[in-house]
C-alpha cells in the first residue's frame, strides 16, 4: 500500500532513541522531512550516527522537557513549519510509591506531564493556524499493566495519553487529530536490555513469542501519520504482540 | 487595517457570518453564539495577524466570576480589583459589566478591541 501524507515536515520529540531514528529513516524514504530533537551531546551524536546516510534530508535540534521554554526556540528554528508531531520524549523513573523522593517525584511529573501539556498547547495553536495537523504519542503498555516500581512512569504515560486524547476530541473538527500508540516489549534501547536479562520470562508472556521490532513500530507510526488512517482519532492503539490481552 | 476591522473579519471567518452584522456593542456569546473552541481560534488568529501574544483568560474575561468572588471574599472594591485583573478595560466599562452580569456572558466586541489596542500599545 502506498501511503500518502497531507504534510511534509515532522517534528520527532525524543528523537535520539533507536525507535525515533528508525522512524526518521522510514520518513525520509517516504519523502517526509523529519526534525529530531535531542537533549544532550550524546543524543545529538547518536542521531548523527544513525542518520549518517541521510545528510540534508533531516534536521536535529535541541529540546528538553526539563526546559519547556526551549519549545519556543525549537519552533522558531523551524519557522513554525510543522505538519506532524511524533512524541517519544519520556524520562524514566523507577521507584516504589511508598519510598519515592518527593522532590524527584514533583520534578518528574512537571517534566513529563506539565511540560508536555505546554508543548501540546504550542503545537495545537500552530496547527490551528494551518487548520490541520496530526499528533502521535508513543506510550507504553506500562500505562495499563501495573508493575512494581513503575507507578510514576505509568502515571505520567497515562496522564499524557489523556492530554493527547482530549486534544483529538477538542480539535478534530478543525482538522487536528491524535493517536496514542501503546508499545509493549520493543527490541531497542532500554527494552532490549531488559529483554536480554529476562528473556525467558518476558517472551513467555508475549503470545507472538518475540518482542516488537523497531521497523514494525516505524511502519505503524508512518501509517498513523498517513491519510489512510484518518479514521483513527483520540484513541489508544496497543502494539504488544498480545501481551496485555492475557492474564 | 484597523483593529476593529481585523477582529470583525476574524469573527466573520471563524463563525461563518457577515462582518457587517458585527458592531462594537455585539455580545460574543449572547449574540454570536461563540463557543470555547471559537475563542481558541480567535486567540490564535489575533496572535498570527496582529503579532501579539494573547492571554486567553484575560482577553475573553474567562475568570471574571472567579475574580468577583475573590474581590468579595477579600472585601476589596470590586471595580478596582477587576481593573487590576483587566488593565485594558476602563473603569466605566467594568461598571457596565457589573450591571450586566445577570443577563448572561458580558463580553462584547469592544472588549476585544480594548485588549488588542492595549497590548499593541504595550509593544
Amino acid at each position: 500500500m502506498k501511503l500518502s501524507f497531507s504534510g511534509h515536515q515532522a517534528l520527532i520529540l525524543g528523537g535520539s532513541c533507536d525507535l525515533a531514528t528508525c522512524l526518521a529513516r522510514s520518513m525520509v524514504q517516504s519523502e517526509l522531512f523529519p526534525v529530531l530533537t535531542f537533549r544532550s551531546k550524546q543524543g545529538s551524536e547518536r542521531i548523527s550516527a544513525q542518520m549518517a546516510s541521510f545528510s540534508g534530508k533531516y534536521k536535529a535540534l535541541y529540546f528538553d522537557l526539563a526546559q519547556p521554554e526551549s519549545i519556543d526556540s525549537l519552533f522558531s528554528e523551524i519557522n513554525d513549519d510543522v505538519d506532524f508531531l511524533v512524541d517519544f520524549a519520556q524520562g524514566d523513573m523507577e521507584a516504589l510509591i511508598g519510598s519515592v523522593n518527593i522532590e524527584e517525584m514533583e520534578r518528574y511529573f512537571s517534566q513529563n506531564v506539565s511540560s508536555r501539556a505546554r508543548v501540546l498547547r504550542k503545537t495545537a495553536r500552530l496547527f490551528l493556524r494551518k487548520k490541520r495537523g496530526r499528533l502521535i504519542f508513543i506510550s507504553s503498555t506500562a500505562a495499563q499493566r501495573a508493575n512494581p516500581g513503575q507507578g510514576f512512569y505509568a502515571a505520567a504515560k497515562s496522564a499524557s495519553e489523556a492530554l493527547y486524547r482530549n486534544l483529538g476530541l477538542e480539535l478534530a473538527d478543525r482538522g487536528i487529530t491524535t493517536v496514542t500508540l501503546r508499545a509493549g516489549y520493543i527490541d531497542s534501547g532500554r527494552g532490549r536490555d531488559f529483554i536480554q536479562v529476562n528473556k525467558e520470562d518476558v517472551l513467555s508472556k508475549v503470545p507472538i513469542s518475540r518482542p516488537i521490532t523497531c521497523d514494525e513500530v516505524a511502519e505503524t507510526v508512518l501509517f498513523f501519520l498517513s491519510e489512510s488512517s484518518r479514521g483513527f482519532n483520540a484513541t489508544e492503539i496497543v502494539m504488544d504482540g498480545g501481551l496485555v490481552a492475557g492474564k | 487595517m484597523d483593529i476593529l476591522t481585523t477582529i470583525k473579519d476574524h469573527l466573520a471567518e471563524i463563525l461563518d457570518i457577515e462582518a457587517e452584522e458585527i458592531t462594537l456593542e455585539t455580545y460574543l456569546v449572547r449574540d454570536l453564539g461563540v463557543e470555547s473552541i471559537d475563542f481558541l481560534e480567535l486567540a490564535v488568529a489575533f496572535n498570527s495577524s496582529l503579532g501579539i501574544e494573547i492571554e486567553d483568560d484575560e482577553i475573553f474575561l474567562a475568570n471574571l466570576r472567579l475574580y468577583l468572588k475573590e474581590a468579595k471574599e477579600g472585601k476589596s472594591d470590586i471595580v478596582s480589583y477587576l481593573a487590576q485583573k483587566y488593565p485594558s478595560l476602563a473603569k466605566e466599562r467594568l461598571k457596565q459589566i457589573l450591571q450586566d452580569l445577570d443577563d448572561g456572558p458580558v463580553l462584547k466586541v469592544k472588549d476585544l478591541v480594548s485588549y488588542v489596542s492595549f497590548r499593541c500599545q504595550e509593544g
